[in-house]
């Protein structure tokens, strides 16, 4: 069984870390921790858990790189980390990988969301990210699902049962939280509220997009694409069919892996 | 702050013998309060969780009337406040939480106060008033300060903190980097960034509760401050936040009273004018 050898890729991230472990192309284990303060200690904690996760020890891995805001910041010891790779590129790589009929990613993660263009190799064509105005749009929705008493998942649920479409304020995630706790003050249906919620996320990211032409297949990643109401509203303002990547959350840290030396 | 459940009680108020019992209620956009008053006198106390503001309200009330051994039917008069004022099926009256703050705050720290600042979970007003409680004049923020309670809770998680150990820490520091101190979007965000340029983690703390602090002095000072000046709601709780506004705005609040928590007072005023309601009434009766 023992064939090539495993390689890591870590994802450091404004709000979590994300880690993976390949072996020849294929995804043996991942783990998600929380950023906080101290990236080594995330890192190496994800890492942890996603060797865990495949079975393996740390000191079975053959290299380990990095990605992501932060990825820079964990090179060297005591991680030793060999390579360190701008997160837009480690995206293109990892949304390809996953979905090799695709050429846009749009990731929506915790305080950034992106769309990266890419020819069929992985190599970039364009890329843009959010203005600061829309920063924090991941915190928000984990933010306002805590708020309303739900988990993300439940939101995302509760969302899909909405029937009266009622509307947040497209400007930040302050002003929509506030204009949805006024919805809840006006005994407003939960369900109606989370759907606003999910509706004004894919509004800012489908904003951002209007500045690009989308190439297809576009492949939705980062945390927020587990939302199918987000999904939804996104595809509908898009006007066009998008598809949530297999391990959305992890694309940066797959992406990594696969830029190095085409994960093998 | 959120997350926890309280209701505290004086034993010594009997309410067999009371001739008013009356609730006042502040369905907040954070969290819902209810304050029980046995003869003017502050009996019971509680604080949930608001998600739907009907549920909590409702929440909030069994819990007071839970822990003094009531019912909703012994209570004379109910007054509601707050942002989810409008949900509260059992509350005779509404009545702004601006008049309910003043009214509260006059009763707990006396009638030198003149300034009220509320500084919650979704909105900070400042509220003038007179030595009687009345509100004459008050500030809401605007729409770019808003939410700046409940960005203390999400900026605790991101930093993997207490929101009630936050405050402490960061008083910790006096030198950090200043971040934008109008937007709590723009601060958060560069809040984030800076733990990239190996800034202390207290130091970041620190910035964000100046940035915060500033933001809501920006309010205080446009609505002019006369003293006494008292701080109330759930932030009034954060000394990193207090400090701050203090020192930005040279002044010195009255100090908190030991036994009253300072989330309560708006529950407290609005409970004030149920006792005053349910008098007037007797009294016509």
């Amino acid at each position: 069984m023992n064939k090539g050898k495993c390689l890591a890729g870590i994802d450091v991230g404004h709000v979590h870390t994300k880690a993976v472990v390949v072996r020849e192309e294929e995804i043996l284990g991942y783990c998600t921790e929380p950023t906080g303060f101290d990236f080594i200690a995330a890192a190496q904690t994800a890492l942890k858990g996603a060797s865990d996760h495949a079975g393996i020890s740390i000191g079975e891995l053959g290299e380990i790189v990095a990605t992501g805001i932060f990825g820079d910041m964990i090179k060297g010891p005591p991680l030793n980390i060999t390579q360190a790779v701008p997160d837009y590129m480690a995206d293109a790589k990892g949304a390809l990988f996953l979905n090799k009929n695709s050429r846009t990613v749009i990731d929506v993660g915790g305080n950034i969301h992106k769309a990266v263009l890419y020819d069929e190799r992985g190599n970039l064509v364009d890329v843009i990210q959010n203005d600061k105005c829309a920063d924090g749009l991941g915190i928000f929705y984990t933010n306002m699902s805590k708020a309303m008493g739900l988990s993300e998942e439940e939101l995302s649920e509760l969302a899909l049962k909405s029937t009266k479409p009622l509307s947040l304020a497209i400007q930040c995630g302050l002003s929509a939280e506030s204009d949805a706790i006024d919805l809840m003050c006006q005994g407003k249906d939960t369900a109606d509220v989370a759907d606003a919620v999910s509706k004004f996320v894919a509004e800012r990211v489908a904003d951002m997009c209007t500045y690009l032409s989308l190439t297809k297949e576009i492949v939705v990643a980062g945390g927020l694409a587990k939302s199918q109401a987000v999904i939804n509203h996104l595809q509908s303002l898009l006007k066009r069919d998008v598809s949530v990547l297999n391990l959305p959350e992890y694309v940066g840290a797959i992406g990594v892996v696969m830029s190095h030396e085409g994960g093998k | 702050m959120t997350g926890q459940q309280v209701a505290t009680v004086k034993e010594q108020l009997d309410w067999n013998k009371a001739k008013a019992i009356v609730a006042g209620v502040d369905v907040g956009a954070a969290t819902s309060k209810t304050v029980i008053l046995v003869d003017g006198q502050p009996y019971a106390v509680s604080h949930v969780t608001t998600r739907v503001p009907k549920e909590a309200a409702l929440k909030a009330m069994n819990e007071a009337l839970a822990k003094a051994g009531l019912s909703l039917e012994k209570i004379h008069y109910v007054v509601g406040t707050g942002r989810g004022r409008a949900q509260i099926p059992f509350a005779r009256e509404t009545i702004s939480e601006v008049a309910c703050g003043a009214a509260g705050a006059v009763h707990v720290w006396g009638p030198s106060v003149r300034t009220v600042l509320d500084a919650g979970a979704q909105s900070c007003k400042v509220i003038h008033c007179t030595e009687k409680g009345r509100a004459t004049a008050f500030l809401w923020n605007d729409k770019c300060a808003a939410g700046i309670g409940r960005s203390m809770e999400v900026f605790a998680d991101l930093v993997r903190k207490g929101v009630n150990e936050i405050g402490a820490i960061a008083l910790q520091s006096d030198q950090f980097p200043k971040l934008s101190d109008f937007c709590a979007v723009y601060a958060q965000s560069e809040a984030l960034d800076l733990m990239r340029s190996k800034v202390p983690p207290e130091q970041i703390i620190a910035a964000y509760h100046n940035a915060m602090a500033k933001r809501i002095s920006i309010l205080v000072a446009r609505a002019g401050l006369k003293k006494d000046f008292v701080v109330i709601g759930g932030l009034a709780k954060n000394p990193g936040i207090v400090n701050g506004l203090e020192s930005i705005l040279k002044v010195d609040r009255l100090p908190p009273k030991p036994e009253w928590d300072p989330a309560s007072t708006v529950a407290l005023g609005a409970a004030l004018f149920a006792d005053f309601f349910y008098r007037r009434q007797q009294a016509h009766a």
